[in-house]
């Protein structure tokens, strides 16, 4: 085995330039999947909390699907398969302008929005049961009780879960690799295939990923302190 | 539908067993055996680890917690690839790729599983601890006898939710071409090439079903076990099951 | 029996215990009793090293409990000395009749036989022979209590430590306790309570001490302190306690 070294790959510009585009590829997938999911989540969350029992039972399936089926299987599912039964005008579209990652953008968006709109319920759920009737009885209305009394509640409860499953979604973007998105992991095996140097490359993305993770978590811990009441338990 | 049919018609024994016995199992029972011996073989690794992250002594401490923070803090398919690089070279010769995916999921399920068993012996009433104590038990006699019995049954429902997370980590190794079902169900898409839809419809829905049955099963099973703690004058008012809550909480 | 001599405990600036010094003997019943945070509790907890201690001494038959030892000494040490729990701590995960058997087997090593003979008459006594195979959940607070000191009882110490043995407890339930206690202490047994229980206090103790603020203010038999208190924090104590 040659010897370990570091600056063989952090030196050379090829490798550099598929490190970087790499990185830049995984944060694009993370971050619009996170608005997707989080924009999805709160529609799910208003429609869980209308009337309709129907409309209850709709987001329940739709996150039983998305929990119970593995994220892998549902990029396949929409890379492979929903993108078959598109007209071949859009198929060819998306084939020029980096269809993977639009679909992986999707595909994880809409997977993490069950999570986080569970969160999200989670920490409603949370709320001490009289805050609601104080407020109806204070004589507020439905949405301005959510809006002043309970939404900020739920969202400081869910604050600690909503951290974790950012950091999973984060981690997930490596999924993407499967339906050929040049993110950061396949950059690394791609490296890895030409330089033989595969401890160094793996160090290498390791320590981006753990940074990153890191960096969500503290962020978290950030927005938790941020939020807490004094004294508040 | 009739696609949906045929495909299941004519495929049904790749995807249940691979291409054995003219190769390695595969399919569903190579996922599930993967499944099993992963959980089964990371749940003392998981102990060990537990016990190391509360120990006082650095020793122990330090590496647990290293190794717990850094398996958690990577995507899964990296800590494929290093397996995949390092466990060729610490036994000298080539493994497949079940060995390598079993090798990662007992590293990758037992620190997530770590802090599972960690909360389930922090949960328990400090006062536990201390009356075994109090009795003239060791520190270890105490874990045991009185600590490690209580929360491990508690924990039940927590690691068959585990295990359910389990199984869907097992498609990643698709990547390394284990045969396990994806890798089963992407053979089929390449000889077929025309119904895709069809294809990856049945995966899902075979994923679905074994997820979602065994996920009802530990939330039964959560039931049950609350309702036997809290003995005939009834349950002790949970708001919302602990397994619920894990699943929510684990790992899509 | 148990000896303490200038015990002090301290954290930072407060003192939780200031030059204690006092004595159970043999067969004695010693009640301590005060107002909440004046380091009763603190007290009874250092007699098996459940609390630490900054100085001084506390000698139970004589083995000096906070002295530099082994864990495994202080577990052998720990075994010889009765602990009565506020909350219990029963092992929900064992019947009645495991939880009074599970010390003396792994810990005394006494053969499994003769454990189970010596639980169910320990248990007999408290009154529980029929919730033997019982588990805690499935008895009342008074109940496990009972089983508590049965459970503490088989280790066949020569003292007993009870801290605040039926707080925790419906006022219904307190009277079967106190009963079990009172039997206790007719056999003999020397015992070291910190309870609410005045009615207790003034029919079994032998002595009363009372605490306020980690200090020990006054020690007297039960007739005198409870009909003419000396300290002044005693008196105002008694008095709020009788105008309930």
């Amino acid at each position: 085995m040659k010897g370990f070294d570091l600056m063989a790959i952090l030196l050379n510009p090829e490798f550099g330039r598929m490190l970087v585009h790499g990185a830049q590829m995984t944060l694009i997938i993370a971050l619009g999947s996170w608005l997707l999911a989080m924009s999805l989540a709160i529609v799910l969350l208003v429609v869980r909390l209308a009337p309709s029992r129907i409309a209850g039972r709709v987001v329940a399936a739709y996150v039983s699907y998305h929990r119970n089926v593995p994220t892998l299987v549902q990029l396949m599912l929409w890379y492979f398969g929903i993108s078959s039964l598109l007209p071949d005008s859009l198929q060819a579209w998306l084939g020029e302008h980096n269809g993977e990652a639009v679909f992986a953008i999707i595909g994880l968006g809409l997977c993490q929005a069950a999570y986080f709109s569970e969160d999200l319920r989670s920490g409603l759920r949370s709320i001490a049961p009289g805050q609601a009737e104080a407020a109806r009885a204070l004589g507020h209305s439905f949405i301005g009780a959510m809006r002043h009394v309970l939404m900020p509640q739920a969202v400081r409860n869910a604050v600690p879960a909503l951290v974790n499953h950012s950091v999973s979604l984060f981690k997930n973007s490596s999924l993407a690799m499967a339906i050929g998105v040049a993110e950061l992991t396949h950059a690394v095996k791609e490296i890895e295939n030409q330089s033989f140097r595969a401890f160094e490359t793996y160090l290498l993305a390791t320590v981006m990923y753990l940074a990153f993770s890191l960096l969500i978590m503290a962020g978290g811990a950030w927005l938790g302190q941020r939020a807490r009441i004094a004294g508040a338990r | 539908m009739n696609a949906v049919i045929d495909i299941l018609r004519d495929n049904w024994l790749l995807l249940l067993i691979g291409q054995y016995p003219n190769g390695p199992l595969g399919g569903i029972a190579c996922t599930l055996i993967l499944s099993v011996l992963g959980i089964v073989l990371a749940f003392p690794l998981s102990v060990l680890l537990a016990l190391a992250r509360m120990s006082p002594w650095r020793l122990l401490n330090a590496p647990a917690t290293a190794l717990v923070y850094g398996v958690r803090g990577v995507p899964l398919l990296m800590v494929i690839l290093w397996v995949y690089f390092l466990v060729p070279l610490l036994i000298g010769h080539n493994v497949s790729g079940f060995v390598t995916m079993l090798c990662t999921l007992v590293i990758y399920e037992g620190a997530y599983l770590a802090e599972v068993v960690r909360a389930g012996i922090e949960a328990l009433p400090k006062g536990q601890m201390e009356a075994a104590r109090a009795l003239g038990h060791s520190h270890l006699g105490a874990m045991r006898l009185v600590i490690l019995p209580q929360a491990l049954f508690n924990m039940l429902p927590s690691m068959l939710s585990q295990f359910v997370s389990t199984i869907k980590e097992t498609t990643l190794g698709y990547v390394i071409n284990v045969p396990e079902l994806t890798f089963a169900a992407n053979q089929i898409n390449n000889q077929l090439l025309t119904k895709p839809f069809q294809v990856f419809f049945i995966l899902a829905v075979i994923y679905y079903v074994v997820c979602w049955s065994l996920t009802r099963a530990a939330t039964a099973l959560e039931r049950r076990i609350e309702t036997k703690r809290a003995g005939p004058r009834g349950r002790l008012g949970a708001a919302q099951p602990a397994v619920v809550a894990q699943a929510i909480a684990a790992e899509p | 029996m148990i000896t303490f001599s200038n015990v002090n405990k301290w954290y930072g600036d407060y003192r939780a215990l200031t030059d204690i010094s006092a004595e159970v003997k043999k067969g004695e019943v010693v009640v301590v009793c005060g107002p909440s945070g004046s380091g009763k509790s603190t007290l009874i907890r250092t007699v098996n090293r459940l609390e630490e201690i900054k100085s001084g001494q506390v000698v139970v038959d004589g083995h000096d409990m906070h002295a530099a030892m082994s864990s495994v000494q202080l577990n052998k040490l720990r075994s010889r000395i009765g602990f009565v729990f506020q909350s219990f701590n029963l092992f929900p995960h064992l019947s009645a009749l495991d939880n009074v058997m599970l010390s003396p087997i792994y810990v005394t090593g006494v053969k499994r036989g003769d454990a189970r003979e010596r639980a169910m008459q320990l248990l007999e006594r408290v009154g529980l022979a029929a919730k033997a195979l019982s588990y805690p959940a499935q008895l009342s607070g008074g109940q496990q209590q009972r089983v508590a000191i049965a459970r503490a009882l088989a280790m066949e110490p020569p003292a007993m430590l009870f801290d605040e043995p039926t707080s925790a407890l419906d006022p219904e339930m307190v009277g079967e306790v106190l009963a079990v206690m009172r039997s206790l202490a007719g056999d003999g047994m020397t015992m070291m309570c910190v309870t609410h229980e005045m009615n207790f206090a003034r029919e079994v103790a032998d002595r009363v001490w009372f605490m306020d603020a980690g200090c020990i203010l006054e020690s007297a038999e039960p007739a005198a302190f409870f009909a003419k208190p000396q300290h002044p924090r005693a008196q105002r104590f008694l008095s709020d306690l009788r105008s309930h």
